[in-house]
């Protein structure tokens, strides 16, 4: 009398639940496959978006690198960095010659054996220094670094020598310097040909 | 939800991007109308529009593209001034090293030339599309002259700017369009009663075009500072107001 | 909280179709309002799509155009030799065509203000309350052919006689004829004074003086009677004094530059009125 066709106990109830629960459940699952395989399928519409997209990211990126690339022009004047210095008799044996210092910003300067050429330029922060013959040294007067006659740094904020300037003799004999051509001591420059005239 | 679902949710909500876009991501109709009246660049625009506004059966769009040859030769004009000197000696070679030795020289140069001739004649369409469709009646008359105001002042940046290449074709356009300045009344050394006025050929009207009697280095400088400093300020300024009166007396359609 | 991620068209404001989770806000917002507004849509994204559009094109097109053609660059200034013919900005070429009719201030400063300041008075000039933010011929006969007339017309071929059809010396050249810096043309022109006899200075000014006002005074009178006909008195009253005067002066420059054209080419006639300080 307890068990009606309609009354169900507590279990069938519980499993119906269950049951409906897991119909549910695979039902959201079967859907969302479906929407995630449709979501890897791209329309007309789809396509052609992204492609003017990609486009327009192109051309703008291609705008970017051009208008860095314009910042350089392909050909700078500057004008010529050799000159001639006369002829090696002009230089007396121990004189560090300043003719040139205003115009090309080199002294140069003859020893017992021959010639080199130092660029006036401080190596600390590059102001030109000063040929004290008093003092026998180059001062710099913006922080007080000092240079000995064969360019060596020894008092003062710089960190390095002064640079030396290719010199060398033309066939005519004359002394021809050229400004572009750096050689540093410290990188073992100053034993290679140009940095030093032998006369 | 996808791999891109998930970035993209990622980017929208770190505390970054909600710093710029305050209002969102999502299309909805309260957000349509802060990406515009919330945005710098976009909220001179009304949030809604009538629906002819965006035809281009309508508008021909002559006055946008008008706007956007204005910003072209702006762009293109500021890259030329790097390395334009407005000196006699220099300003043809200028030219040359800007064509030939600058990467991309070409190119900015023939792009400023080409919208400079295209806003004269896009700024002409659209003073014909207004007239069409009568947008200078009542309450727009002002607009319109603004708008001639405009008018008269492209021609004038696209005249100061035609003599700076120093070529044989600049100077002697130059010569021709500022030659009929001395021939003015009272203003003009060569015209009818200028004695009346006491102008003679260092000053008058045209003189003071030239910065001098005749065309030369003065005038270059003078056209140079007019063309890239002065007309486009004020050109700015009058576009400010022209802007400003569409918004107020919306754009112009057919009654409802 | 709404979050439809599509981007929706225009809503039909008959037709509610559901396409966005906002609780139909929109539709219900479009339907209830009747008034003006009704057509109107986001301006994001519609008008800036729009104008993004149009952006993206015209740049397109001018680059392309950059990249093709090149801007002119001739040989570095010369002041002492000038080249022939030597020709004003192609937008200037008007002025400069009308500069071998019309003395060099009429030509160059007199006529430009007048087109500069016609343009400007023009909606004040123009009391029609029909074809305000439409396109329509109908509605606007008179306005359309002037403007027409005044700008494509005599503007647009002035600037295309001077591009294609003058050469050196700023004679004519037809397209197909090659240009000879050494043309001779016979230029008999004659002053119009003269052509009527009249050979004393003074009397001369003041035949074409009078024929000069008589023209304004005519042409006035001409299209008082033309306007009140095709029009009505009434609105001739409407229109008032001041508008009808402006109109009529304007209108009347601008064919006297036709007529002086006319009587140039046609009749070798150079000046209408000689004086000491002006001649027309």
């Amino acid at each position: 009398m307890a068990k009606d066709k309609e009354e169900l106990s507590a279990e069938e109830i519980a499993g119906i639940h269950e049951q409906r629960r897991v119909e549910q459940q695979q039902e959201a699952d079967r859907r969302k496959r479906g929407k995630e395989r449709m979501a890897s399928v791209w329309s007309r519409r789809d396509f052609f978006g992204k492609l003017g997209w990609s486009g327009f990211g192109v051309v703008s990126l291609a705008t970017l690198l051009a208008g860095m690339r314009s910042s350089f022009p392909r050909v700078l004047f500057k004008p010529d960095t050799t000159f001639r210095a006369g002829i090696p008799d002009d230089f007396g044996i121990g004189e560090v010659s300043e003719k040139f210092k205003k115009d090309f910003r080199v002294w140069i300067v003859r020893d017992e054996t021959g010639f080199y050429a130092l660029y006036a330029k401080c190596t600390h922060l590059g102001c030109t220094p000063r040929w004290l013959t008093a003092e026998n040294k180059f001062k710099c007067p913006c922080h007080g670094s000092g240079f000995y006659r064969n360019g060596i740094n020894f008092e003062g904020p710089a960190p390095r020598p002064l640079e030396r300037v290719r010199i060398t003799l033309t066939e005519e004999g004359e002394l021809l310097v050229d400004v572009g051509v750096k050689y540093r001591s410290e990188r073992g420059d100053w034993g290679k040909p140009g940095s030093y005239l032998t006369v | 939800m996808s791999k891109w679902e998930e970035i993209k949710k990622q980017i929208v909500e770190s505390p970054v991007w909600q710093a710029i876009f305050r209002h969102g991501y999502d299309d909805t109709p309260r957000n349509r109308v802060l990406m515009v009246s919330g945005n710098v660049w976009l909220h001179l625009h009304p949030s809604k529009v009538r629906r002819h506004g965006v035809r281009l059966k309508f508008t021909w769009c002559m006055g946008g593209i008008t706007f956007l040859m204005f910003l072209i030769t702006v762009v293109t004009g500021v890259y030329l001034m790097f390395y334009y000197r407005p000196v006699a000696e220099y300003a043809y070679a200028d030219m040359k090293y800007l064509e030939f030795d600058m990467p991309f020289g070409m190119l900015m140069r023939n792009m400023h030339r080409w919208a400079a001739h295209a806003m004269v004649i896009a700024v002409w369409l659209h003073m014909f599309r207004v007239f069409m469709t009568g947008s200078y009646k009542p309450p727009r008359e002002f607009n319109w002259v603004v708008g001639v105001i405009l008018l008269v002042l492209t021609l004038l940046l696209s005249f100061t700017g035609y003599l700076l290449p120093w070529d044989q074709l600049s100077i002697w356009a130059v010569t021709v369009g500022s030659n009929m300045a001395r021939a003015m009344p009272v203003l003009g050394h060569e015209g009818p009663f200028a004695e009346f006025a006491g102008v003679n050929a260092v000053y008058d009207a045209r003189a003071l075009l030239f910065g001098g009697g005749e065309i030369g280095p003065h005038t270059l400088l003078r056209f140079y500072i007019l063309h890239c400093i002065f007309f486009p300020l004020v050109t700015t300024l009058l576009l400010i107001v022209h802007f400003w009166r569409i918004r107020r007396d919306g754009l112009s359609g057919p009654a409802l | 909280m709404a979050e439809s991620k599509q981007i929706k068209t225009l809503v039909d404001v008959g037709k509610a179709v559901p396409q966005v989770s906002d609780g139909g806000r929109v539709e219900k917002t479009l339907l209830r309002a009747k008034g003006p507004g009704d057509d109107k849509i986001h301006t994001w994204p519609h008008l800036v799509r729009a104008e993004f559009l149009c952006f993206l094109a015209v740049l397109a097109f001018m680059l392309v155009w950059s990249l093709l053609v090149d801007a002119p660059l001739e040989q570095p200034a010369a002041p002492t030799r000038t080249p022939n013919p030597s020709k004003a900005p192609w937008y200037f070429l008007g002025l400069q065509e009308i500069l071998v009719f019309f003395d060099p201030w009429h030509a160059g400063v007199v006529l430009p203000s007048f087109i500069i300041v016609g343009l400007m008075v023009l909606p004040f000039i123009d009391i029609n309350p029909k074809g305000n933010g439409y396109f329509c011929y109908a509605d606007r006969k008179w306005e359309i052919l002037t403007f027409f007339g005044g700008f494509h017309v005599l503007w647009i071929v002035l600037i295309v006689v001077g591009t294609f059809l003058r050469g050196p010396g700023w004679n004519w050249f037809w397209p197909w004829e090659v240009w000879d810096s050494h043309k001779v043309v016979a230029m008999s022109n004659v002053d119009l004074p003269y052509l009527f006899g009249f050979r004393d200075y003074t009397l001369s000014a003041l035949f074409g003086l009078a024929v000069v006002a008589g023209y304004f005074v005519l042409g006035t009178a001409l299209m008082y009677w033309l306007i009140v006909r095709a029009k009505g008195r009434e609105f001739m009253e409407r229109w008032g004094t001041a508008r009808f005067g402006l109109t009529s002066f304007l209108f009347l420059n601008m064919i006297a530059v036709v007529i002086k054209l006319i009587m140039r080419m046609g009749f070798n006639i150079k000046y209408i009125m000689v004086t000491p300080w002006i001649n027309i």
